[in-house]
């Protein structure tokens, strides 16, 4: 028998030239995974390791704040609304406060108003630390969680120590915050606004905490992995993100120094000196970077709010039974996660109208189908922890 | 390289809504440091576009709707004589920090309104919600599928007449465990400090 070579050359090349088939395959990522921070489902069509498209599916959390909103009492609301992002609870009162003082036309004394700009800070702090010890251990390094969890309980127990409560505070009032805050049980009429100690206490806390940046920047930044893992990935351009509402530190990280702290005056921001943290790239590198940085500067706020804090009344001359005038009103403030708003609208009841909810995450990962689209699969894991969401935030 | 805040401050509201409400053929109401423009719904999308390329207000915030109607299942009713109907509102701004709500007003019974999608990609979950909320219907939304509710949910829960079921159940504040609201009456409470 003789071998034509001819066939056995055509056959050869015929074998190398077809390309392996690799079915398009649906890829269900939660709701119940580590990264969803919450329940969050991706169903993700991949091929093989190649991301097509990517369709989130939300509202596992959804429990109908705005419908509420409509049968409860001012003063109700703003224990509803503390559960919407928990990582910073405090953060989430002052827009909905600041809106129906507004329409109030109620001056909030000074005194109140640095309380509220301290304790906001440090939701800041709380918040971006939780995020410094999650991303991380998202992308395999377990040891930034301790650290930086360390420094949050010192965080959170000053906010409890002011307000009584760790994670919801319910601790505004319309008109000014809450009277005998963290006083206890007092014997006398007079009541003590800030807890014994709390000045000393909080500039150990803010001190602690900048020094636990530095060791996270040694830990993370000095890591070859995580540089691997995020530089250069999930780029987010300026004029996508804002097309899409993506807000706060995921925005300021591709460019752009949009911080409401500047910008609107729902808190005397413009006394103090403190750094619009921006980067260049908008990877998720970067998105780490900005959030590390703010941490630094919201603890320079708050050493500096508790240098300045003038003394004077903790609340506004208001009516016993709270009505809000007729009218409406959009208040924005810059939480942790980004633009936190509240547009209200009065009929001159006890409760509002309605209350539109307008949540920083909710639009921050809604850019999600866009920034995943052509990632590969484990990208999906450091995209997606880099844009710190909380379900809370999005479903509402 | 950031705003600062006395840039902000010497930034006229009244004349910026004025200008746009003039652009797009609207009307501008300013109340509060919020800026309302109110158009016709026919002219919903040209508004938009004309906001985003003409006024660079690229950056979208929110979307959402409110049920202006006297049959009220939950809540109070709106003050006397407010017209039924429902009302869109869309809140663009840029990243200087301008922020204007344009307006429009959709009949009540069969609420219909063109997409934004096209104007603003971000758009696209905040009229899903919308749309199964109040029940209005997009023209050209890409996938009008609900957002939050289950599918097959029948009803738009932030509709007025749309019953609150656990309070049917139980009436809140609950009488058993909460006091008494206090009445218009009552003396007001002063700041011992004050």
């Amino acid at each position: 028998m003789t071998i034509d070579h001819d066939q056995v050359r055509h056959l050869s090349e015929v074998a190398v030239s077809v390309e392996l088939e690799t079915p398009e395959m649906t890829l269900n990522i939660g709701p119940q995974h580590p990264s969803t921070h919450g329940v969050l489902r991706l169903v993700a069509t991949v091929d093989g390791e190649r991301v097509f498209d990517v369709k989130p599916v939300i509202g596992y959390m959804h429990r109908g704040y705005e419908k509420l909103a409509e049968v409860r009492t001012y003063p109700q609301i703003t224990a509803l609304i503390n559960r919407i992002d928990w990582v910073s609870g405090y953060a989430n009162e002052i827009p909905f406060i600041v809106a129906a003082e507004r329409l109030m036309e109620i001056e909030v004394p000074e005194r109140a108003q640095y309380i509220r700009l301290i304790l906001t800070e440090m939701a800041r702090i709380a918040s971006h630390l939780v995020f410094n010890a999650s991303y991380p251990l998202e992308l395999g390094a377990a040891t930034p969680l301790f650290f930086a969890l360390r420094e949050r309980e010192r965080v959170l127990d000053l906010i409890e120590s002011v307000t009584g409560g760790r994670f919801h505070p319910n601790f505004n009032r319309i008109g000014g915050v809450k009277p005998n805050a963290g006083g206890g049980p007092t014997q006398r009429k007079v009541s003590q606004d800030l807890p014994k100690g709390f000045f000393v206490d909080t500039r150990a806390a803010m001190e602690r905490v900048l020094s636990v940046c530095d060791e996270l920047e040694d830990l993370v930044a000095g890591n070859e992995i995580i540089l691997a893992r995020t530089k250069g990935i999930g780029v987010l351009p300026v004029d996508v993100g804002a097309a899409y509402g993506v807000s706060g530190p995921n925005l300021r990280a591709s460019g752009v120094p949009f911080d409401l702290r500047r910008i609107e005056d729902y808190l005397p921001y413009d006394r103090f000196d403190f750094d619009v943290v921006t980067a260049s790239n908008g990877d998720c590198w970067d998105r780490w970077w900005v959030r590390l940085e703010e941490i630094r500067q919201a603890a320079r706020i708050v050493i500096q709010a508790i240098d300045g804090i003038p003394s004077g009344p903790l609340q506004a001359k208001v009516p016993r039974v709270i009505k809000v005038p007729q009218g409406e009103v959009y208040v924005r403030a810059e939480n942790p996660k980004g633009e936190m708003g509240y547009h209200l609208i009065s009929e001159g009841g006890q409760g509002p109208y309605r209350l539109k909810i307008r949540s920083a995450s909710y639009s921050n990962i809604s850019i999600l189908p866009h920034i995943l689209e052509g990632v590969l699969v484990p990208d999906i894991i450091a995209i997606m922890g880099s844009l710190d969401f909380v379900l809370g935030d999005v479903d509402r | 390289m950031t705003n600062s805040p006395s840039e902000t401050a010497t930034f006229d509201l009244d004349a910026f809504a004025a200008e746009i409400a003039e652009a797009v053929g609207g009307q501008a109401r300013v109340a509060h440091g919020t800026a309302k423009v109110v158009v016709a719904p026919e002219g919903w999308t040209d508004a938009l576009t004309t906001a985003r390329d003409a006024f660079g207000l690229g950056y979208f915030s929110w979307l959402s709707a409110v049920d202006w109607t006297t049959d009220v299942e939950v809540g109070d009713p709106p003050a006397e004589g407010t017209p039924e109907r429902i009302e869109v509102l869309c809140a663009v701004g840029d990243l200087t920090g301008r922020l204007v709500i344009f307006s429009t007003d959709l009949d009540h019974d069969e609420p219909r309104l063109a997409s934004l999608v096209p104007v603003y990609p971000g758009a696209n979950w905040h009229e899903r919600e919308a749309a199964e909320m109040f029940g209005i219907v997009f023209e050209g939304h890409p996938q009008l599928e609900h957002l939050y509710l289950p599918e097959g949910f029948v009803g738009h829960p932030l509709r007025k007449s749309f019953p609150l079921l656990s309070r049917e159940v139980k009436p809140w504040p609950g009488t058993v465990d909460v006091e008494d609201m206090p009445s218009d009456d009552a003396p007001s409470t002063e700041n011992p400090e004050a």
